[in-house]
């Protein structure tokens, strides 16, 4: 095996681990571990899609918490207020589709359910029993949630198109932030601070492998995280190795030539927002439905940093080495909880993780500014290069007329 | 609200004819030939505020736009959303009751001023770094922090001015310690994207400072005691004082305006610093090596000036700023190691607003947003929406300012190294 097929090697075998582990992993932690790895997974989403649109794009952009939380509350909007019933409830504003009634429930915002109840609620009691109403399907939401997540993007990516740098973090920033102030301001809508419940990823548990799961197993979502995190990556991974990807890292290093050159801008500015905001909104979206809450307080900066964070150690400009980044990161960030005394003193590490944690994001930045992770994979794939055009300049400098 | 299909529908033919007006005055310029930074910005406040009526002649003649024809248009288009507003909602205390008004005014001018002279360090280190720091609400934080510890803990009933003075101080050392620190490659040309890396690299140094004051000072809320006293006041008459009142807590002018004590002397000490602040800058030589890298990099070390000097300067004197504007208003908000985030979203946006660089846009930006935040939680007819929206306001100025007129209001257009490009 050649040094560069390693990291193939090495990915595969992650990859493999990563898939075989829930069945082979039998401690008395299994849910915890699970749950970390699904949470994991989430942050390698988020990670390697801003590492693609602030790394190979060059538009550092601190609203991708946004698009998350455009997912995830679209998602949720259309669990909690859409519902199919096949007779009409006479309270709601409703409509006849296909011999089921799409009944859209009234806004009531948080009140105590025993004094108002939204309109559903209350005919559900006049029924009392006797009629069965289904709430809409869990993919449908999340496909929404990550169109929606798409349109955000277009809308972002049109506005920004004039902007750079500073006034493009600025910009992403000031919408993350009206996004979170909406959400949490417009209480008989969002619920505000009290959030939104969903319903669970497979409400009705599913059967795999032979073996049924219950809805509050962690197999099923686990996998449903790792095959997005899998398909984004290859997503990502095809259109870097395309002409995409030639296009997208010519913006970043001058738009104006790239421009000159012939590269439409506008055109593939717009796509990688687009694209990127998809996969965060569609990650929010299946985050959402596994934590089964939504509270705008998910979109905070500090959520952002986190991310950010991860991508930078990483190394923000290889996807994978971001959502490498983001996966070991998080898990140490889990294991790093457990707080200890040194002498008279109680460190509490719930705290000082995310001290040592910011420490370790200005240092990789000062002294490792392709991050941690992705120095390594470019030793194994590209350690030869360096040799090859050495070898080169040395034998153009030998049949040359002689060293100058 | 009491007819609000007047006020949303006004609002929608405003936005309407804003857009219309901007593209349309844009492509009108485009097509003679002339400069269209500023057409846009001119279209749409025209268009919001006479609708076709100014767009017609505008697009028409394509005057040259100055700066006569940026503020009237702009004024025009606020006073018609207020009549509109007042139209709709006849029994808002915004519109019937003229001493909340003043007051409102008043407090929103004050914070206004507190706002600007914080942004003020953001636009120092932005003149001369070229880097939006992100770390500026922490060493607000930091000055408060300091502050609060001095006097109310490790040395109780210390002079506040001392304690003061030593916040400052820490925060402009450890300003200079950092940018020696991390800064400095970017000004050798050893990245390749200075500006993202100072955001990152700022951004780091927030978080770091953040959770370290949370894991040393606790996350309990704190507040310092009052600095100073107000004198006891009562003009012109003992009797009547309708003209001042004063208890130690706070003041009240005409009977109807009551400004608290510490709101207050941080405005004044905000005053009296941005003074000195304009001294220094225009009247010492290293005020004006200051302003001279921030023109031209090339030009001021050619003449002799240090620009890396310049920059940890320029660094450490904007966190000072910063945790000045903390520790005055330390005595009047709870104090929290979160506490920064919302005054630093605030400081961009005065940054942008008020434009590249500019020290007087800092201060007018400031009282701008100062003022739009008093209105926007004075008057929207639900209060708690109101106090949930109030980070909203500020980047709703940011994001009109950066889709209208990108270069704020005293912006500079072009400026040495990546300060001209946005």
């Amino acid at each position: 095996m050649t040094r560069e097929r390693i990291p193939q090697a090495a990915g595969l075998a992650l990859v493999l681990g990563f898939a075989i582990f829930p069945f082979v992993y039998t401690a008395n932690d299994y849910p915890y571990i699970m749950h970390t790895l699904i949470a994991c997974f989430f942050y390698a989403i988020l990670a390697s899609s801003w590492s693609m649109l602030s790394g190979y794009a060059g538009q550092f952009s601190f609203g991708h918490m946004g698009f998350t939380g455009v997912g995830a509350y679209t998602a949720a909007l259309f669990s909690h207020y859409f519902y199919l019933s096949p007779v009409p409830t006479g309270f709601c504003t409703e409509f006849l589709i296909g011999g089921q009634y799409l009944v859209i429930v009234d806004a009531i915002g948080v009140t105590s359910s025993t004094l108002t109840q939204d309109c559903l609620r209350k005919a559900l009691a006049v029924w009392d029993g006797s009629v069965q109403i289904t709430p809409m399907p869990v993919w449908l939401g999340i496909t929404l949630g990550t169109l929606m997540g798409g349109l955000f993007g277009l809308l972002i990516g049109l506005l920004v198109l004039p902007l750079r740098a500073a006034y493009l973090a600025l910009f992403t920033l000031g919408f993350s932030e009206i996004l979170r102030a909406a959400l949490s301001a417009e209480i008989s809508i969002t619920r505000g601070q009290a959030g939104i419940e969903l319903p669970y990823l497979f409400d009705a548990g599913i059967t795999l492998f032979g073996r049924h799961f219950d809805k509050t197993d962690k197999l099923p979502p686990y996998f449903v995280m790792l095959f997005l995190l899998l398909f984004c990556l290859a997503i990502m991974l095809w259109l870097a190795k395309s002409k995409f990807g030639l296009f997208v890292r010519a913006l970043r290093e001058d738009q104006d030539a790239a421009a000159a050159l012939g590269v439409n801008t506008t055109r593939y500015k717009i796509l990688v927002f687009v694209l990127t905001s998809m996969m965060a909104a569609a990650a929010g979206a299946v985050m959402a439905h596994y934590i089964r809450i939504i509270t705008p307080n998910n979109l905070m900066i500090l959520q952002m940093s986190l991310v950010v964070a991860m991508a930078v150690i990483g190394g923000v400009e290889n996807v994978v080495a971001a959502a490498i980044g983001a996966i070991l990161i998080n898990f140490a960030l889990e294991l790093l909880r457990n707080s200890f005394e040194i002498g008279p003193f109680t460190i509490d590490m719930t705290i000082w993780r995310l001290v040592v944690f910011g420490a370790l994001l200005m240092v990789t930045l000062r002294f490792a500014r392709n991050g941690l992770i992705s120095p390594i994979i470019d030793y194994f794939t590209r350690g030869h290069v360096a040799k090859e055009t050495v070898a080169k300049r040395v034998a153009g400098s030998e049949t040359a007329e002689g060293p100058p | 609200m009491e007819f609000p299909h007047i006020f949303w529908w006004t609002f929608a033919w405003m936005i309407f004819w804003a857009v219309t007006g901007s593209i349309a005055t844009r492509r009108a310029y485009l097509r003679r030939d002339l400069d269209t930074s500023n057409a846009p910005f001119v279209g749409a406040m025209l268009g919001a505020s006479t609708g076709p009526l100014g767009l017609v002649p505008l697009c028409l003649n394509t005057p040259t736009l100055t700066t006569r024809f940026m503020v009237a248009p702009a004024l025009a288009s606020v006073a018609v959303l207020m009549i509109a507003f007042g139209f709709a909602d006849p029994d808002n205390f915004c519109v019937s009751n003229g001493s909340f008004v003043a007051s409102q005014i008043v407090n929103g001018l004050i914070i206004g001023i507190i706002y600007g002279f914080m942004a003020l360090g953001l636009t120092l280190i932005f003149s001369i770094l070229g880097v939006v720091s992100f770390a500026h609400g922490e060493f607000y934080m930091i000055g408060g922090m300091i502050t609060y510890f001095l006097t109310a803990v490790w040395f109780p009933g210390m002079n506040p001015v001392i304690a003061i003075s030593i916040a400052c101080l820490s925060a402009f050392v450890l300003g200079a310690a950092f940018e020696r620190l991390f800064l400095t490659p970017m000004y050798e040309g050893k990245v390749d994207r200075p500006v993202e890396y100072g955001i990152l690299v700022t951004f780091g140094l927030a978080f770091t400072i953040q959770y370290f004051v949370q894991a040393t000072a606790g996350a309990n809320p704190l507040k310092a005691s009052r600095y100073f006293d107000f004198p006891r006041i009562r003009l012109p008459t003992s009797a009547d004082p309708w003209l001042i009142k004063t208890s130690r807590g706070n003041m009240e002018l005409f009977d109807t305006v009551s400004i608290s004590n510490p709101r207050f002397t941080a405005a004044v000490m905000c005053i009296i610093v941005f003074g000195a602040l304009m001294f220094f800058l225009h009247r010492t030589w290293t005020g004006k090596a200051l302003r001279a890298v921030s023109q031209d990099r090339e030009a001021a070390a050619i003449a002799g000036i240090n620009p890396d000097r310049m920059n940890m300067l320029a660094f450490a004197l904007g966190g000072m700023i910063a945790a000045l504007a903390g520790a005055m208003l330390v005595q009047a908000f709870s104090w929290l190691p979160q506490v920064g985030a919302i005054p630093a979203l605030r400081s961009f946006v005065i940054l942008v607003l008020g434009g590249l660089g500019s020290i007087p846009g800092a201060f007018v930006g400031g009282v701008i947003v100062g003022l739009f935040e008093a209105a926007g939680t004075g008057c929207l007819p639900d209060a708690q929406k109101a106090a949930s929206y109030i980070p909203a306001y500020g980047m709703i100025i940011l994001t009109l300012t950066l889709l209208l007129r990108p270069t704020g209001l005293f912006g500079r257009r072009f400026a040495s190294g990546a300060h001209g490009k946005f």
